[in-house]
């Protein structure tokens, strides 16, 4: 055989092997760009070699489906299940018509007329009918949808492949009849089928049970008893049809390692343990991305170099291992090195540096703990940035990516021995653990995997639910959470809640985003059938979908991402849809809405301010605020925090016996207080803000809730306020020269926000309104240490502006932190492949100043490498 | 006796066929030849060595054929080095796309040996004593 053609046959076979699970997730969700994407480039790239060795009948068919293809990619023409049906059938067709070439080494004989002919129909836009009698011409399974239980490689050929070009030219037909284990092709819709109908068997099991455990010594209990077990056996039966083996997914893997090792000067071998392990396709699409991800970062962090290894009397070939095993409902896998290990002196360093946590703190945890610290955002110890591991993504982004699908990750490191990395992800996500929470009289079931805690609020001495105006609120450990009350959002009841009221909040997270569900009875957490929302509900974002309790009733999944969209808490939920930037990029303007405080303070218009920068809302006591000279001041939290009015008619001792509402901003150790008259709500909004005429202290005026609102000039008053507290904070950096700062802002507003918060921390700072601006900054001369810039802006986006940046010129090599409204991992990606150093979201000082810190060090570091002293 | 002179050359397309396909016509009329099957790895490779011939393919995992010629244009200018861009797709916008990011000329797929080197020779990279007509 030619050994083109042996190359076109792997490559091919690869790219078909992923195809069923790609389309079979099309139909799920008909437009994923990068899904369809994938596929029409796989069947692109077929179609395009065909020519080139003279397969006319593959050509052919390949070119019909690429065409239909190509109408879905565009958006001409939608995605129908019977499209999909037509595509897989096609791509069964390729696969008999590759699997006769691999064994005849040409192309057997056959006529595509017919599939070609219904393909050039759907390419029109005419409705195919794809159960017609279209006989196979090849010995296929009758009407073949898709391809399940395939012959999968045995866990030898998921291990390592040789370079394509190195490959023998006799392949192995894996996919040959005869010597492949046995297996039919069944279409999906009838395992989904099956498994609708084994999920109403259990439930109508579990009703029969529960009828006959009031019947003691009944004549049916040992049938029943039989009945369920094998029902239990069925279930698990049918799940079984759904899965694949692991080791489909670590096949890249081998190749991926051997590069490294190549690129990065080290030995590395790759063990594969349980590469027979099975979990559900779906799943396994999913965790593809955090696996390869872990891999490098053993490659490129955990393992050393081969003298490092030999002095530290190691074998020099490094070795990551990869195992795989079922436990319980998860799969547990573990991606371990033999390397150098994390470093807990390291970590503690950077951890206090960073302000996570104190001396005292660290001094009281266990190694394990302070390892843990790497899953932090932005968190990395690497001394310095390695092209293999990229720079800004880390832990992280893994951690997120698998927590969204239910999994957890955990590492047990040993330094000088080694890091194992443990993943546990559920088996499959059609079934899956909810807590089962009441509101109003109705059940609902609430993800687990969204779930961080359980408040019981109360009377007692635990946390309350108070109101700011008519939103609900609570203070958990030092913070302000805002709540949703499920009643009124559902619509269930209107009665508004009672503060004080006792009931419970399930605390939920949404990206960066947590929250307080509010519910009045938590039953218990249980394993549930996940059911797709029925298509008339779909529009209804507060729920995922529906499952069946045991007892036979119907309840709702909740999903925390509608519910937080729903009540306007600005949270991004773009997830996998925004696989490309400008998608990222539009939902990122349709969400630029900020929640605000609105309050009274002394005359005119009510006043706003954006709750982000708001650490608390206190009710002082009159007794506990102190007159120290001109000024206010009251102990707070261990130290003297000066009160500032705002009434503008100085600081006024309130009344004995009264309450003085106070603003808080700052963090632990630093703060101000800004004396309010009263607090009047919490909005969602969008801010324009006109700044026409604005007074001292305000940046001018926006309308909120029909209502001209003076929106106040953060940076103005701390400066007010706080002149000493600058100056100490700054004194205290001034040690070294203060890191330079360059902000690329074009809404003044933000500019106004994040200057002061900046400045306070102890950074040089310059806000420039536009790109343009900034590179005639750059044209001039001017230099800084790091440059922060907004994503979305007119005439040049920050994406352009950093490109400009890493095109050339003296501000090449500088950190840029891109700011934005979304920090999510895909928007990660595409920022970082533009050239941003760090994403950072908008609102977040703490971890904007983390940010800033990591990238002036590792800068400092580069610059010491650079230049030797 | 001369000293044989090497045309250095990256051919990146995601089919391993394809590669081997333009490298044997580009080895054939005596150019040297680097492999990257993404825009990726086509940007490492440049960034390592600059070629003066890049064949190109457009439909790529990871980074596709354009997002790679800009920023292979962003970075290192027009001038250096040629791209080719090869495209199955005949669509007069298609091509227009390619040529618009920075190609100096397109090849439809599949090519043979005549095609591309007539190709090469529009772009002046065709090494002398080629004859198109020539039996190859």
């Amino acid at each position: 055989m030619d050994d083109l053609l042996a190359d076109f046959l792997t490559e091919t076979n690869e790219g078909l092997q992923s195809l069923d699970g790609a389309l079979l997730s099309l139909e799920r969700n008909p437009d994923d760009p990068a899904v369809l994407a994938e596929v029409f480039r796989t069947i692109h790239t077929i179609k395009g070699t065909c020519g080139f060795l003279g397969l006319p009948r593959l050509e052919k068919v390949a070119h019909a489906a690429e065409n239909v293809l190509g109408r879905w990619r565009e958006g001409s023409l939608p995605v129908t299940a019977a499209g999909i049906s037509l595509i897989l059938r096609a791509v069964d067709r390729i696969k008999a018509i590759v699997a006769g070439l691999e064994s005849a080494g040409a192309e057997p004989a056959g006529d595509d007329a017919e599939m070609i002919a219904l393909l050039d129909a759907a390419f029109r836009g005419e409705e195919v009918a794809v159960d017609g009698p279209a006989a196979p011409p090849q010995a296929e399974a009758p009407a073949p949808v898709a391809a399940v239980a395939e012959p999968e490689p045995a866990p030898a050929a998921a291990a390592p492949q040789p370079a394509a070009a190195a490959q023998p030219p006799a392949q192995p037909t894996e996919a040959g009849p005869g010597n492949a284990p046995q297996t039919i092709r069944v279409a999906v819709d009838v395992l989904e089928d099956l498994m609708v109908l084994v999920s109403e068997l259990v439930l109508t099991r579990n009703q029969l049970m529960q009828l006959a455990r009031t019947e003691t010594n009944s004549a049916f209990s040992v049938p029943l008893q039989r009945l369920s077990q094998i029902t239990s056996d069925l279930q698990d039966g049918v799940m079984k049809t759904r899965m694949q083996p692991i080791g489909s997914a670590w096949q890249k893997l081998p190749r991926l390692v051997r590069d490294l090792s190549h690129d990065l000067g080290k030995k590395i071998i790759l063990e594969q343990h349980g590469a027979e392990t099975e979990l559900d396709r779906q799943v396994m699409e999913l965790i593809k991305d955090p696996l390869t991800h872990m891999v490098r970062n053993s490659a490129d962090h955990g393992l050393e170099g081969p003298e490092e290894r030999r002095a530290a009397g190691k074998p020099e070939t490094g070795r990551i291992t990869l195992n795989a095993y079922h436990e319980g409902g998860h799969i547990v896998m573990e991606i371990g090195d033999d390397g150098r290990g994390l470093s807990t002196a390291r970590i503690s360093e950077k951890v206090i540096r960073q302000g996570l946590a104190t001396e005292a703190e660290i001094a009281s945890m266990s190694e394990q703990e302070i390892h843990r610290f790497i899953f932090r955002p932005g968190f990395s110890t690497a001394a310095a940035i390695t092209s293999v591991s990229g720079r800004g993504v880390g832990m992280d982004v893994v951690k997120t990516n698998l927590e969204r699908i239910g999994g957890i990750v955990e590492l047990r490191s040993r330094e000088g021995r080694g890091t194992t990395f443990t993943i546990k992800i559920p088996l499959t996500l059609a079934i899956a653990a909810a807590l089962i929470v009441e509101s109003a009289g109705e059940r609902f079931a609430i993800p687990q995997n969204s779930v961080l805690e359980l408040v019981r609020v109360g009377d007692g001495d635990g946390p309350k639910i108070e109101m700011i105006k008519s939103t609900p609120v609570m203070r958990l450990r030092d913070r302000l959470l805002p709540l949703v009350n499920l009643s009124r959002l559902l619509a269930l009841q209107d009665q508004p809640v009672a503060a004080g009221g006792s009931s419970f909040v399930v605390v939920s997270q949404v990206g960066s985003q947590v929250f307080g569900i509010m519910v009045d009875r938590v039953f218990d957490t249980e394993e549930i059938v996940v059911k797709p929302v029925a298509p008339i509900l779909r529009d209804v974002t507060m729920f995922s979908g529906n499952t069946i309790l045991g007892d036979g009733s119907v309840i709702m999944i909740l999903d925390p991402n509608g519910i937080a969209r729903g009540t306007g808490l600005g949270v991004e939920t773009n997830g996998e849809a925004a696989a490309t930037l400008t998608a990222a990029t539009r939902s990122a303007e349709s969400r630029d809405h900020t929640a605000v405080l609105l309050f009274r303070a002394g005359e005119g218009a009510p006043k706003a301010v954006p709750l982000g920068l708001i650490a608390r809302l206190e009710d002082l006591p009159a007794e506990r605020i102190e007159q120290a000279g001109d000024s206010l001041v009251v102990q707070y939290r261990g130290s003297l925090m000066p009160l500032i009015p705002l009434s503008g008619y100085g600081a006024v001792m309130p009344a004995p016996g009264s309450k003085q509402a106070v603003l808080v901003f700052g963090d632990g150790a630093h703060s101000m207080g800004l004396m309010v008259d009263e607090i009047l709500d919490v909005m969602e909004t969008q801010l324009v803000i006109d700044g026409a005429g604005a007074r001292q202290g305000f940046l001018g005026s926006s309308v909120i809730a029909d209502k001209v609102t003076e929106v106040l000039d953060c940076a103005y008053w701390l400066h007010q306020g706080g002149a000493d507290w600058f100056s100490a904070t700054a004194k205290a950096k001034e040690v070294t020269r203060k890191p330079r700062v360059l902000l690329v802002e074009d809404s003044s507003f933000f500019r106004n926000l994040v200057v002061p918060a900046l400045s306070a921390a102890g950074y040089a700072i310059t806000g420039l309104p536009n790109p343009r601006e900034a590179l005639r900054l750059r044209e001039a001369g001017e230099m800084f240490d790091i440059i922060l810039s907004d994503i979305n802006m007119p005439e040049m986006d920050g994406l352009q502006f950093v490109r400009a940046i890493r095109d050339g010129g003296p501000w090449q090599e500088l950190p840029v932190i891109a700011l934005s409204a979304q920090a999510e991992p895909d928007d990660v990606e595409a920022g970082r492949e533009a050239g941003f150093t760090d994403y950072v979201a908008k609102y977040d000082r703490d971890a904007l100043i983390g940010a800033l810190t990591q990238a002036i060090e590792l800068q400092v570091f580069a610059r010491s490498i650079d230049s030797p002293v | 006796m001369t000293i044989p002179v090497t045309i250095p050359a990256l051919v990146v397309d995601d089919s391993t066929v394809v590669r081997k396909v333009a490298r044997r016509i580009l080895e054939k009329h005596g150019f040297s030849i680097r492999e990257a099957a993404d825009g990726q790895q086509a940007l490492d490779a440049v960034a390592e060595d600059m070629p003066r011939l890049v064949l190109l393919d457009r439909n790529m995992p990871v980074m596709d054929g354009i997002e790679f010629l800009k920023r292979l244009r962003d970075t290192y200018g027009s001038s250096e080095p040629t791209v080719v861009m090869c495209t199955t797709e005949a669509a007069q916008d298609r091509i227009m796309e390619g040529l618009e990011a920075g190609a100096d000329e397109y090849v439809m797929k599949p090519f043979d040996e005549a095609i591309l080197m007539d190709k090469l020779s529009m772009v002046g990279l065709a090494p002398e004593g080629f004859d198109p007509d020539a039996p190859g």
